[in-house]
């Protein structure tokens, strides 16, 4: 009953998305559309669409028989890493925007590339003053968590080739990269910052089987339900964002429906996700830092143990810009499983037989550095290296054997991406 | 009003206006959010149109910092933000001040800026409040 109900609401929201993303794909061809017959009694094509895309290869290579996005460790090395996407929007009235962007994102075992719809939305500003802004957002939008999780697939809004693990890892970005629902937003500008929000009440994507994979590490008979969840993010931008702020929270939650003959029973899971955000903007560099408490809970599946544990990740960032072409970065990234259990041993004593010297895979303490060459505005060049000392952010799909992991790593990486 | 120094654009600029806009002073504040692709309709209602030139350009530097206070680097990350997210949309590159003349001249709520010595009187001059 449950889970036929949760159904129709999920094909009532697809087909809302469709309502919304239709017209955009539509008016995104307006040479093939204004030849067709039937479309020639439309009016004419506003002339604010955009449309905008990127492509990205990267190539990885890591030490040991550490896989990060595909088999790394092997003696060639990675291409599993590949994104591309391609947007639409317009805005036919100034109140009024429509926007969609379909991805593909492969990266390893986890993201297999398949093209889906990354956001599609509709936004209304409801008012529009001249120190202050509010409007709605209906459809299918990013979750705002910290500076990067809304373009966290777009190789050119990101300071570098991987985004913090800590904070931006590949398990909870199934959770929270984006939700159907209703956003506010509202902006208010004065002499003393530009505060803003945005945030609302959505349901979490979780359908499919890389959905199902990230939060359980296996599949299961059974599927995956979103509920109720609620997400925002309030910014706080100083002298046009020489120095911003953040503070992000959302919580999302999902339920499991059994399969027909299923050990694990229909429990539910909670995420709730609040990040702290800060940057510091001068001419030559940038000074970023980002604190994560990740709650946790897995209650009643039965055929594991219920689960209630509190992530924490952080890092520091610093990027110079030798000229505008040319830049380079340095972070310490540290990411805690269970900020009560730093260094796994309580997690080990839990089962000594099976994890006995893997307490390593409950952290990640990562010392990044990376170079930016902006070769022409549309493409550029990058390389980094990650020395790394614990697994907490490795994939079990792409390391299967938890067995063959070492605790201190390193990955190098490049990558090419080009826009429009 | 200050005028451009010696920050990349050698001669005098303004920020120019389509003389649809009603407007003849503005704040920083909106200024700003105009050209962060934040603030779209002028008081009127009607849709503000932004040019810009590329952001290697002299002049885009110089307006960015002296008029805006802000980098072009921040500006170019705020729009992809914007335009990656589908919360925004980016500004209309023009690749010469010809064309900003020209783009701006003809675009009915247009906001760009040029050098003084190539304005002519199918464009307004705003004013920083």
């Amino acid at each position: 009953m449950c889970s036929r109900s949760s159904k129709g609401q999920g094909l009532l929201y697809r087909r809302a998305i469709l309502l919304i993303a239709v017209p955009i794909i539509l008016w995104s061809f307006p040479a093939p559309a204004q030849k067709l017959p039937f479309l020639s009694s439309l009016p004419p094509l506003p002339h604010n669409l955009q449309i905008h895309g990127f492509a990205s290869q990267s190539w990885l290579m890591s030490s040991d028989k550490n896989n990060f996005f595909g088999k790394s460790s092997s003696d060639g090395g990675s291409f599993d890493f590949r994104e591309f996407g391609l947007n639409a929007s317009m805005r036919p009235v100034s109140r009024l925007q429509f926007s969609a962007q379909m991805i593909s994102r492969t990266a390893g075992k986890g993201s297999p590339g398949n093209i889906r719809l990354d956001y599609g939305f509709m936004d209304y500003t409801y008012f529009s003053g001249e120190a202050s802004q509010l409007g709605i957002r209906l459809g299918r939008m990013k979750t705002p968590l910290g500076f990067y999780n809304d373009t966290r697939d777009v190789p050119f809004t990101r300071p570098s080739i991987l985004l913090p693990q800590s904070i931006y890892f590949d398990r909870t970005r199934k959770l929270a990269i984006a939700a159907d629902g209703m956003h506010l937003y509202g902006e208010y500008r004065s002499d003393f910052g530009d505060l803003s929000f945005q945030g609302g009440v959505v349901r979490p994507l979780v359908r499919g089987d890389e959905a199902e994979a990230a939060v359980f590490g296996r599949q299961l008979p059974g599927h995956l339900s979103p509920e109720i969840s609620y997400t925002g993010r309030v910014n706080y931008d100083l002298d046009g964002g020489r120095i911003r702020f953040a503070v992000s929270a959302s919580h999302l939650n999902m339920g499991y429906v059994p399969g027909m003959v299923d050990p694990v029973h229909a429990g539910t899971i909670r995420f709730t996700p609040v990040i702290f955000s800060a940057q510091y903007n001068a001419e030559r560099w940038s000074l970023t830092t980002e604190y994560a408490l990740r709650h946790l809970e897995y209650n009643n599946f039965v055929a594991f143990k219920d689960m209630n544990i509190w992530g924490e990740s952080y890092y520091f960032q610093g990027a110079y810009r030798f000229t505008p072409d040319w830049e380079g970065f340095v972070r310490y990234d540290v990411y805690l499983a269970d900020r009560s259990d730093p260094h796994g041993t309580k997690w080990v004593a839990e089962q000594p037989a099976q994890r006995a010297g893997q307490g390593f895979s409950r952290f990640a303490k990562d010392i990044t550095v990376g170079i930016r060459w902006n070769v022409t505005p549309e493409f550029m060049l990058r390389a980094e290296y990650h020395n790394v000392n614990g697994t907490g952010w490795l994939s079990t799909l792409d390391n299967p054997n938890r067995g063959d992991l070492s605790q201190r790593w390193d990955l190098f990486t490049i990558l090419g991406s080009y826009r429009f | 009003m200050i005028h451009c120094s010696s920050a990349g654009a050698d001669e005098g600029y303004e920020i120019i206006a389509n003389p649809s806009v009603a407007e003849k002073t503005i704040s920083k504040s909106s200024l700003r959010a105009i050209f962060g692709m934040r603030l779209h309709a002028w008081p009127d209602g009607s849709a503000i149109r932004v040019f810009v030139l590329p952001d290697d350009a002299p002049l885009h530097i110089a307006f960015s910092k002296e008029k805006l206070n802000v980098f072009p680097y921040q500006l170019r990350l705020a729009w992809d933000r914007l335009v990656f997210s589908g919360t925004g949309q980016a500004p209309d590159i023009v690749n010469s001040p010809e064309e900003m003349l020209t783009k701006v001249a003809s675009t009915p709520g247009a906001i760009g800026y040029l050098y003084k010595s190539r304005m002519d009187d199918r464009v307004n001059v705003l004013q920083i409040k």
